[in-house]
């Protein structure tokens, strides 16, 4: 489960180390400055862009850049300073001095930011998860969280909802997962309350995550279902969210459903999520597996995946010849890896579809088979063989697996002729849902082009807007006029 | 020691005798009022407060819920069973790791599994299974009912019938009774499918009857559309035709029509 963590940016670019740390400084003063434009101005959208700047600094964030950025973000001898800074292994670095001398008595005149105050947090967070200092990443997470329920700012939701993400990891990271859930949950509570749409989003899907760690599906499911939904805000978010419906619904059997929003989870995922695409594959699998589907070979051979999915792929051809015998040495041969990938259960489900498509593979071979040979040909380990055969091939029939009769007296099984497909309605029905999905995804589609609200009344000036009004005046003269003429 | 628990833990001591005789009235009625005291413990679930006698008093509650539960089946009230299991749940999942394993929580649980198997609630059996622990699942009362709901998948209604014998548990007994009824429906219902006709001596032998007139009975009351001639019984009267002859028109006019209408809306 931790690989999807991986999710986050990846694309740090390559720049050289030597001038990294006055860089990396200079870098961070601009996304400070960055975040206070947005504070000052309410935009959103800049603060979103000085947080995707930081993922790029992430890899070079050290101790010395990080108190330097602390000493000049934050008010001297403040109480937040001074929490901060004690996560922060001391080191003596002189020659940082001369400049944040200069810039601190640039600060300490204005008044410190929120926004600005959270972003130290999410930074040093960031840093310690990087060194593995889970313990101390717990601490500050703990901190930010509980400052963070005293602040209602709108601005702030981008960042607070980073933070949580990363509240959560860390007290995943050490074991604690548990610990935190009401803390969770009361936070979702509140950023329901305050609107924090995007806060909701990820505390769901922090909240879906605890759950479903420990598998409990049936509280995840409860939750799920009725925490409010909206428009999905991050992609990232959408993705794990449709992840955890997958796994939650291919628990509880429906199937259909499960594929659906795995495939969705899967396909939206951005190509740097490896770990978390793999994750979705396997499922997939499964569920497909599961629908009586056989997977596609591409699927299997994903760039960067064939290894983890090797397991899944011996699988599903244990499935698709329909050997029980091969199905049950392949689930021994990899039950360690079902189990930690905790999909064990989902296997021992399979048994049922193994048998299904061996016994179709029968039928459409023989016209006409006994049922003590079914039963030899399918290798079901049983006392009484041919009593087994012979409901298991009743219960398919009856299923629609196979088209078939049995004949009790004689001990035999029939299958029908396979009639001409295109003498029924089914092609009709399979081009007519084929047509329906086509037209949705277009309608679905132009639904989908969004434009930033208020974009085009921004770029009309105040000259413009008064020649409009102009013309809109003179329009309803013309009509009133109009009017007056018909009568 | 606490007054108030030395009270409850009188009053159980009478409910377990009562529950030894066979007493089943007395115990429902002792059980109520067992209930309704540990109501006054602040340290059982949902307050969880660590009091100096927490220990005792969750596993005296835990042990009053399992004689429940127990009671329920005894008394054949599944949704008794329910309400109790759920009561139960808590003390082995959330305070679990605070008390000793109870001898008693892999029957139970079992039996749960099994309740969900029989009332064909099988997402919430796949549910609780997903919380067992591996070992859990080795467990021989665990893996009965974890054997028994793949059996019924697969359709092997003979191993779920066979399965009665080896039940790990005397309480166990009762679901698979009921469990065998579901059997013979699901039997009754493949078969209509699967075979033309059936002597009577064969349908007598799969649907579990032991005299032909207890299974004429049966189609009368379940199947009256099954019909028994000349020592058979003919499942299926007239075979659906499989070709369609006939033009679904009004099916395509108004496919056709929206078609139109949503190309429309893109030209």
């Amino acid at each position: 489960m931790t690989q999807d963590v991986e999710m986050k940016d990846h694309q740090t670019p390559p720049h050289s180390v030597s001038s990294a740390v006055p860089s990396t400084l200079h870098h961070l003063k601009e996304i400070a400055s960055l975040i206070e434009t947005g504070s000052y101005t309410k935009e959103v959208r800049r603060i979103v862009r000085a947080v995707r700047l930081t993922f790029g600094l992430r890899r070079k964030l050290t101790a010395p850049v990080l108190s330097a950025f602390l000493d000049f973000a934050l008010q001297p001898g403040s109480e937040a300073l001074a929490r901060l800074s004690s996560f922060l292994p001391k080191e003596d670095e002189h020659e940082m001095e001369v400049d944040t001398a200069t810039s601190a008595v640039q600060t300490s005149g204005k008044h410190l930011l929120p926004e600005l105050e959270i972003y130290c947090y999410l930074l040093v967070l960031l840093y310690l998860i990087d060194q593995k200092k889970y313990n101390e990443a717990k601490a500050c997470s703990s901190a930010s969280v509980n400052r963070l329920k005293s602040l209602n700012r709108r601005t702030l939701d981008v960042l607070a909802s980073r933070l949580y993400f990363y509240y959560s990891y860390s007290y995943e990271l050490t074991g604690d997962f548990a610990e935190i859930r009401g803390n969770l949950l009361a936070l979702h509570r509140i950023a329901t309350l305050h609107h924090d749409e995007l806060g909701q989003e990820t505390l769901l899907n922090l909240l879906l995550r605890n759950y479903l760690h420990y598998n409990l599906y049936d509280q995840a499911e409860k939750l799920r279902s009725k925490a409010p939904r909206f428009e999905a805000h991050s992609n990232q978010q959408f993705c794990r969210y449709l992840f955890y419906l997958g796994k939650i619904r291919t628990i509880q059997l429906e199937y259909t459903d499960a594929k659906e929003s795995l495939l969705q989870a899967a396909r939206k995922a951005p190509v740097a999520a490896r770990g978390f695409r793999i994750q979705c594959n396997k499922w997939a699998i499964l569920v497909r597996l599961l629908l009586g589907e056989i997977p596609e070979r591409t699927m299997f051979m994903q760039k960067g995946m064939e290894k983890a999915l090797r397991p899944y792929f011996e699988l599903t051809n244990a499935v698709r010849i329909g050997d029980l015998e091969l199905f049950r040495t392949v689930a021994e041969k990899f039950a360690s890896t079902f189990s930690t990938d905790k999909t064990h259960n989902l296997i021992v489900r399979l048994r049922h579809n193994v048998i299904r498509t061996g016994l179709r593979n029968i039928s459409i071979s023989y016209s006409r088979i006994s049922l003590a040979d079914v039963a030899e040909k399918l290798r079901l380990n049983s006392k009484t063989p041919v009593a087994d055969a012979e409901s298991i091939v009743a219960k398919a029939i009856r299923d629609g697996a196979i088209d078939a009769t049995l004949d009790h007296a004689n001990g035999w099984m029939v299958s029908k002729e396979t009639g001409d497909i295109y003498s029924t309605n089914e092609p009709q029905i399979a081009f007519h849902s084929r047509i329906a999905f086509c037209l949705n995804m277009h309608n679905e589609a132009v639904r989908a082009l969004r434009f930033p609200p208020n974009t085009h009344k921004e770029k009309e000036s105040a000259e413009k807007r008064r020649e409009r009004q102009q013309q809109e005046q003179e329009l309803a003269k013309h009509i009133a006029e109009e009017d007056d003429d018909d009568f | 020691m606490d007054p108030q628990l030395t009270e409850v833990s009188q009053l159980f001591e009478r409910f377990k005798a009562a529950f030894i005789r066979n007493d089943y009235d007395s115990c429902a009625n002792l059980l109520s009022q067992l209930k309704v005291l540990l109501t006054k413990f602040r340290s059982l679930p949902p307050l969880f407060e660590n009091t100096p006698n927490a220990i005792n008093e969750l596993l005296l509650a835990r042990e009053i819920y399992e004689h429940a539960v127990v009671l329920s089946v005894k008394i054949e009230d599944q949704d008794a069973f329910e309400r109790d299991f759920f009561q139960l749940k808590p003390y082995y999942t959330d305070a679990g790791s605070r008390l000793p394993p109870s001898p008693q929580e892999y029957p139970i649980l079992g039996l749960n599994l099994l309740r969900l198997l029989v009332q064909n609630r099988i997402a919430e059996f796949h549910t609780e299974l997903e919380l067992l622990s591996a070992t859990a699942l080795e467990n021989p009362c665990i893996k009965h009912a974890v054997e028994l709901e793949q059996s019924f998948m697969e359709g092997a209604y003979n191993r779920v019938l066979s399965a009665r014998q080896t039940a790990p548990h005397e309480t166990y007994v009762y679901f698979m009774d009921l469990l065998a009824k579901t059997v013979r429906d699901e039997i009754a219902g493949c078969s209509e499918k699967a075979y033309d006709y059936l002597s009577i001596d064969d349908a007598r032998q799969m649907l579990l009857f032991s005299f032909d007139q207890e299974l004429l009975e049966y189609i009368k009351e379940e199947h009256p559309e099954w019909e028994v001639k000349n020592g058979f019984v003919f499942l299926q009267k007239a075979k659906e035709s499989a070709p369609c002859k006939e033009i679904p028109s009004l099916q395509l006019i108004n496919q056709t029509l929206s078609y139109a209408r949503e190309l429309e809306r893109i030209v």
